[in-house]
């Protein structure tokens, strides 16, 4: 990528080896950034592993910008989910054990 | 594993589902060498069989594909023989219990391998004089690229309900009216308390969509009783292992994975 195309306002992104389960959620992150005007993704072919991801903003940072930024608010909100997720089974065996102490 | 996934939306939802069905890691076996089979069942349709036992796969965290081969030290398969001969009269099973592994150090086991509590799984059956002799090599992959590399048995999710009853349409109607409208839900979802002879709501999570108890309420000449409505960030999962992994890790799996998979696409354009 050449450092001229990192500075549009406007880009359409090639990803290959993806599929609908990131791209949908990298488009509803983008959706929810502000300076995101158009925000869609589509796959040319589905015996194909690539999906073009376009992304349109309002000028006030680039697409390169936003794109990174879904990115990194889709890596925040998994790592959540797994600390939640942790907290919450290690809560349901904690109450299992107890349940079963207090029966036996 | 029954779990609720609160406030994100429905593509992340959808994503963890995807992810949780073809992209975590499990060990089955994937190469067999027969070496005598004189069996009913022909060599490939074994072979299709074999592949599709659960495999005990903890350890596929630790594996690595076999093109991902690097070194001696890396682990990309272990070995199970099988040798089978029926001498007695009558129909003898050959289970997933007459699986011995070559390596069990390696820790790999069909599930409920030996478990005297379960029933194991059916290979074929063979009657006097038939034999099967093989070797049976497994090995690390994802549901994508063969379904026997599944984890769960199926993992779906729905949104929430809400389901909001009408006191006053509900004081309208006689005692029977109310009955018949409880037992019309095929997931018992509402519930008739005969103390203060109402409708209640006794679980909400069971009901599956169909409008069974809407069709119902209209009927009975009260289409205002219930409304059931979608919350549009709050969603039921239930995912249902095959005991290959422990569910738990599941379900952690696909949470790493998406978040490592974001990371991969924001690198590159950094490395300009």
């Amino acid at each position: 990528m050449d450092s001229e195309a990192t500075d549009f306002f406007a880009a359409t992104f090639s990803i290959e080896e993806e599929d609908h389960t990131l791209a949908n959620s990298l488009r509803f992150f983008l959706n929810k950034n502000p300076h995101v005007s158009f925000c869609g993704y589509s796959m040319p072919h589905p015996s194909e592993e690539l999906v073009n991801l376009r992304v349109q903003t309002t000028g006030q940072i680039t697409a390169m910008q936003a794109v990174k930024a879904a990115c990194e608010d889709m890596q925040q909100v998994c790592d959540h989910m797994r600390s939640t997720l942790s907290k919450a089974v290690a809560e349901f065996q904690q109450q299992e054990q107890s349940r079963e102490q207090k029966r036996g | 594993m029954v779990f609720e996934l609160k406030n994100t939306d429905v593509s992340s939802a959808n994503a963890l589902r995807r992810v949780m069905i073809a992209e975590v890691p499990t060990i089955a076996i994937d190469l067999v060498e027969m070496e005598n089979n004189t069996t009913v069942l022909n060599d490939e349709f074994l072979a299709h069989r074999l592949g599709l036992l659960p495999l005990v796969s903890t350890e596929a965290v630790a594996w690595k594909r076999p093109f991902e081969w690097s070194n001696d030290a890396d682990m990309i398969e272990t070995a199970f023989s099988l040798d089978v001969t029926c001498t007695v009269d009558g129909v003898m099973d050959v289970t997933s219990n007459d699986l011995v592994p070559l390596n069990p150090e390696h820790g790999v086991f069909p599930v409920n391998y030996q478990n005297p509590d379960e029933k194991p799984i059916v290979i074929c059956k063979m009657r006097r004089g038939q034999q099967l002799k093989l070797v049976a090599r497994a090995r690390k992959g994802i549901g994508k690229d063969h379904a026997k590399f599944i984890p769960v048995a199926t993992a779906v999710f729905q949104y929430k309900p809400r389901i909001v009853l009408s006191h006053s349409a509900m004081a309208e109607m006689t005692d029977e009216e109310k009955q018949i409208f409880v037992h019309s839900d095929p997931s018992k979802t509402f519930k008739f308390n005969p103390i203060t002879r109402m409708i209640e709501v006794e679980n909400e999570e069971a009901y599956m969509y169909d409008e069974e108890c809407l069709v119902k309420a209209r009927e009975l000449g009260r289409p205002d009783l219930v409304t059931i409505t979608q919350l549009q960030d709050h969603f039921i999962f239930r995912v249902e292992g095959t005991g290959v992994l422990r569910v738990a890790d599941i379900v952690r799996q696909p949470l790493a994975a998406t978040s490592v998979a974001a990371a991969a696409v924001e690198a590159p354009p950094s490395q300009n």
